[in-house]
C-alpha cells in the first residue's frame, strides 16, 4: 500500500507540476507601500522619502527645513539608520516628533518598517495630525531606490564633494526621484564639480526632475526648496 | 546588497505559494529579470542559495533566470530597438529622445516547479 495516500497501489506519489506566478519579486514591499500611501492620504499627510549616500547632508537639510516650516506646518520625521538614534535626537532638538527606525544591518528602509514607525509617530502625537512626514532613508544611493515606502515624492541628495558623476553611476535613484538636491554648494570652489554637467546628466535620465542647488551654510537655494515643498503639499491637499 | 532583502521576500512568497498549492517541495523557480531592473542576478542567486537551507520546502530549489533585454520603441518613427545603454539613449534611426520602454525593467517570479 502506498504510504503517501493509502490508495492501495504500490507506487511512489511524486507528481510534479508547474505553478504560473507572474508576480513582482518585491510584491510584499509593494503591497505594504500601497497600504502606507492609503494611510497617509486618509490622514492628510504628505510623505517625502529622502535618499542619499552617507554624509550628503540629509539630516542637516531636514533641520533647515524644520526651522523654516515648523510654524506653518505640523511636521514629523522617521529616521532610518543601521544603528543608533543620533539623528532622531538631532531632529527632536528642533522641536518636532521623530521616531528612529534602526534596520539592524539592512541598507535601506522597507515599507513594513515605515508602517510600524508611522504608527509609533502617530501614537506620540496624542491625536494631533501631521501635515508633512519626512522619511530619512539609510545612507545609501543604491538599495533604497528599489523600495517604495508609500511616499508621495522621493528626493535624492548629492553633495558637491561626492562628484558630479553620480547621476550616471546611480541611474536608478535619479530615475525614480522627483527632485535632486545638490548640497554643499559652498564647496564648489574647492572641488572639480561641474554643476551644469550634473544637471544635464540628471535630466537626461529623468527629464521631469526638479533640481535645487543648495547650501545649508550660506542658505543658497533653501528658499526655492521650501517653496517646492509648500507647492507639492498644497497640490496634494487640493486633490 | 538589496538582493538579500529581495531573496528573503521571495522566499516568503515561494513558501506561501507552495502551501497554497499543497506542494511538498519546490524544485525550480523561474525568474524574469530585466537588464534595467538594477538587480544583480549573481548576487540574488548567491543570497537565495545562502538562505534556502533554513527552509526545508525549498532547500533544494534551483533558480533559473531569464534575462530580459532592454528594448525601446521610438514614439516618433516607431522603430523598436534593443540597446545595452542603461542610461538615456536616442533612436538609432531618427535620433529622437522620445522613447517608450518596451522591456527591461522586469523583476518577476514567472513560475515554479513543485512536487506534490
Amino acid at each position: 500500500m502506498c504510504d503517501a495516500c493509502g490508495c492501495g497501489h504500490d507506487h511512489i506519489h511524486k507528481e510534479t507540476k508547474t505553478i504560473d506566478v507572474n508576480q513582482s519579486l518585491l510584491k510584499a514591499n509593494e503591497e505594504a507601500a500601497a497600504g502606507n500611501r492609503r494611510h497617509f492620504d486618509e490622514d492628510g499627510v504628505f510623505a517625502i522619502n529622502i535618499i542619499s549616500a552617507p554624509g550628503s547632508g540629509k539630516t542637516t537639510l531636514l533641520e533647515k527645513t524644520i526651522e523654516a516650516l515648523k510654524d506653518e506646518l505640523k511636521i514629523g520625521v522617521l529616521e532610518g539608520d543601521i544603528e543608533t538614534d543620533l539623528d532622531a535626537e538631532r531632529i527632536r532638538k528642533k522641536g518636532v516628533p521623530a521616531v528612529q527606525l534602526t534596520t539592524g544591518g539592512a541598507c535601506h528602509l522597507d515599507s513594513v518598517l515605515v508602517h510600524k514607525g508611522f504608527h509609533l509617530l502617530e501614537h506620540s502625537l496624542n491625536g494631533e495630525g501631521l501635515d508633512l512626514l519626512f522619511i530619512e532613508n539609510v545612507g545609501n544611493l543604491v538599495c533604497p531606490s528599489f523600495f517604495d515606502l508609500g511616499e508621495h515624492i522621493r528626493v535624492v541628495l548629492i553633495s558637491v564633494p561626492e562628484g558630479h558623476d553620480k547621476p550616471l553611476k546611480y541611474p536608478k535613484v535619479i530615475k525614480t526621484s522627483h527632485a535632486l538636491i545638490i548640497s554643499k554648494s559652498d564647496l564648489v570652489q574647492y572641488f572639480d564639480f561641474d554643476i551644469e554637467k550634473i544637471k544635464k546628466d540628471a535630466l537626461s535620465l529623468n527629464p521631469s526632475l526638479k533640481i535645487f542647488v543648495t547650501s545649508a551654510k550660506t542658505g543658497e537655494g533653501l528658499d526655492e526648496w521650501m517653496g517646492y515643498v509648500r507647492s507639492k503639499l498644497k497640490y496634494q491637499k487640493s486633490k | 546588497m538589496h538582493e538579500v532583502s529581495i531573496a528573503l521576500g521571495m522566499i516568503d512568497e515561494l513558501t506561501r505559494l507552495a502551501r497554497e498549492n499543497n506542494a511538498k517541495k519546490i524544485t525550480n523557480v523561474k525568474l524574469r529579470i530585466g537588464k534595467l531592473s538594477g538587480i544583480v542576478t549573481d548576487s540574488l542567486i548567491f543570497a537565495f542559495d545562502a538562505i534556502k537551507p533554513e527552509f526545508p520546502i525549498l532547500a533544494s530549489a534551483l533558480i533559473s533566470i531569464e534575462e530580459v533585454p532592454l528594448v525601446y520603441e521610438c514614439r516618433k518613427c516607431g522603430k523598436a530597438f534593443e540597446t545595452d545603454n542603461l542610461s538615456f539613449t536616442s533612436c538609432p534611426v531618427c535620433e529622437s529622445y522620445s522613447l517608450k520602454l518596451v522591456s527591461g525593467e522586469e523583476q518577476y517570479i514567472e513560475n515554479l516547479e513543485v512536487e506534490t
